[in-house]
């Protein structure tokens, strides 16, 4: 069975998603995308450098072979920034996909969810697949979808925190709602939650920090990209029932006995 | 109860004065491995880098610990158009994309316009251009933001209104109270980010580190789009040979770096040059996010020639950008030297 992973017009092998700060250096980045076998890799437009090779974070990922680069906004604090940023990321980098992150507060980098919308909507009208980074809200998810972004990215918690799928009942609603990917991002720390995003139906992870703040980020990224891949065959295995039910019995009989013969 | 404050899942004022405390000073490790990690959660294994540019050293004001002070008898200078070109050259050609202008505190010669040119010259160079100048209106905040300043840095020097008044006894910057409200102009003038700092030294330290705590969560709460980032100064040897009053020592520096930083986790937090580079190399990522490199205190100081002006103070750490940078990358850390894109200053346009 096809399993591939449909995102705009294209098909990818990965689910695994792979943003590319807070890397120790640029090698430990490439080398962790490498091991990750991700198909897609975010990359912060504020992060390119032409002038500094070594500074650079874009050049050394289009060399990699296989994978699609897409531009993030991060650092925009406002639709009109983020729409610049994003042209300006398609016209260095070819690439059809955004990753529109608009987070107004520098310190928890949340993203504003009016922003994001009204940006949304402007690059979608721009031709761009956009993958629009979000607070985990169900309404607003339906929002951009109906207004045609490829996919949508709730947080499973903030930012770079490593807290796991706090919002994991929201991201449960989005996933059950969805006519789109939901690709799971941000707040992940362990392989183990990247599954259990996968094994409840989730397009895809993005995976940043729990990779690059591990010490050994490519054996990490090794990991994510197992996890993810056990999550997915899960899923579509699927999983037998939980039983959240008692049995109930009572000296008094069952519950439901003065039913009998209501029917008849 | 070090332990705990160390621990804290949200830290406030009472876990940063407990940090504070000669109690947390006998577990100075314990302080510098939590720093450590949070650190790398929020930044990640990176140290931003910035070099300072002085456009002038004329200066109306008295400061006691500062070299470019008006009683001074030192050489002056401010850049001519060309010559700040020069320099824009020379700090381009290190590969630096974050630059901090400078000035001396406001004059008729070194006015408003005068800084408000140097960074729109600046602007059309770098990605990044902050400065580091005397106290403004809100106007002309928002006039900074429009020539391409994404932050503002501006030291009250000491929070302890007596000690203010003995140390700034003439010129602009002796008002402390226009001074202490000029972040928050900042802020509500568009500029992105403000840098917070006391010059160690000059008072009480603990007090002043309690009182820049409440100062940068004040301005937080109060403006939820802005940027705050602290810096730790430390007074130097400089023209005027003042001695600290109250010295602070380097393991005092680094307990106060480490308390800002398990106290307030997702801040910048700045180390300059003024460092020795054993210190510098000790803290960077164990709570310093950001670094200035291969700077110079004086006007004129990156172009070809001799630098054109006296120093404001002795810098400490005289390591060129590649030398320094390799210290960094020894240790782990990747120097970024852009994190930043005109492309958001030009989205104002």
């Amino acid at each position: 069975m096809d399993d591939a992973f449909r995102l705009g017009d294209r098909t990818f092998r990965s689910r695994l998603l792979l943003g590319t700060g807070k890397f120790s250096s640029v090698e430990a980045m490439v080398r962790a995308v490498r091991a990750s076998g991700a198909s897609l890799v975010t990359v912060a437009l504020r992060r390119f450098n032409r002038e500094r090779p070594d500074d650079d974070l874009c050049a050394p990922l289009a060399q990699i072979g296989g994978v699609t680069l897409v531009p993030n906004t991060s650092g925009a604090m406002n639709a009109r920034e983020a729409v610049r940023a994003a042209l300006l990321g398609r016209e260095i980098t070819g690439s059809p996909f955004v990753k529109l992150e608009i987070h107004p507060n520098p310190h928890h980098l949340l993203p504003d969810p009016i922003e994001t919308f009204e940006a949304a909507g402007l690059l979608v009208k721009e031709g761009f697949f956009v993958l629009p980074y979000m607070p985990a809200d169900p309404v607003l998810a339906r929002r951009l979808e109906d207004i045609g972004c490829a996919a949508v990215m709730p947080l499973g918690s903030a930012i770079g925190s490593g807290q796991g799928l706090a919002t994991l009942s929201m991201l449960q609603v989005m996933i059950r709602d969805a006519g789109i990917p939901v690709i799971v991002d941000a707040g992940l720390r362990s392989p183990s939650e990247a599954a259990a995003v996968m094994e409840m139906g989730g397009g895809a992870v993005l995976v940043n920090s729990a990779i690059a703040a591990a010490e050994n980020p490519a054996l990490m990224a090794g990991a994510f990209a197992m996890a993810v891949e056990a999550g997915r065959q899960a899923w579509r295995a699927g999983l037998m029932p939980r039983s959240e039910t008692a049995v109930a019995t009572s000296p008094a009989g069952p519950l439901t006995a003065f039913l009998a013969g209501a029917g008849s | 109860m070090v332990r705990q404050a160390v621990a804290a899942a949200n830290p406030g004022i009472r876990e940063f004065a407990i940090l504070l405390s000669d109690a947390a000073a006998g577990e100075l490790e314990t302080l510098a491995a939590r720093a450590q990690a949070l650190t790398c959660r929020h930044f990640g294994r990176t140290i931003g880098l910035y070099a300072p540019l002085y456009l002038s050293n004329y200066c109306p004001t008295q400061c006691a610990y500062c070299g470019f002070a008006s009683d001074r008898k030192i050489r002056r200078h401010k850049l001519a158009e060309g010559e700040l070109a020069a320099e824009s050259a020379a700090l381009k050609r290190l590969g630096l994309e974050e630059v901090l202008v400078l000035t001396g505190d406001r004059l008729a010669t070194a006015d408003y316009e005068f800084v408000r040119h140097g960074v729109e010259s600046l602007a059309a160079q770098f990605h990044s251009v902050s400065a580091e100048v005397f106290a403004m209106s809100q106007s002309e905040y928002a006039g900074l933001a429009a020539a391409g300043c994404t932050a503002v840095t501006l030291y009250q020097e000491t929070y302890d209104p007596a000690r203010y008044a003995l140390l700034h006894t003439s010129g602009p910057k002796a008002d402390y109270a226009w001074r202490l409200d000029a972040p928050a102009r900042a802020l509500a003038g568009g500029i992105r980010s403000a840098g917070l700092g006391v010059l160690l030294g000059l008072s009480e330290p603990l007090r002043d580190s309690l009182s820049l705590y409440c100062h940068a969560a004040r301005l937080r709460r109060r403006f939820w789009t802005g940027g705050v980032a602290i810096a730790f100064p430390r007074v130097r040897p400089q023209s005027g040979d003042y001695a600290a009053d109250f010295p602070v020592s380097e393991g005092l520096l680094a307990q106060i770096v480490f308390a800002f930083r398990i106290a307030m986790p997702d801040a910048p937090l700045v180390l300059s040059t003024r460092e020795s580079p054993s210190f510098r190399d000790g803290m960077a990522g164990v709570g310093i996010s950001k670094m200035s490199v291969a700077s110079r205190t004086t006007v004129g100081g990156y172009a070809e020639g001799a630098a054109a002006s006296s120093a404001q103070f002795e810098i400490e750490d005289h390591r060129g950008v590649e030398e320094f940078c390799a210290m960094l990358r020894a240790k782990g850390l990747q120097p970024v030297f852009k994190n930043w894109d005109a492309v958001y200053r030009a989205a104002h346009a």
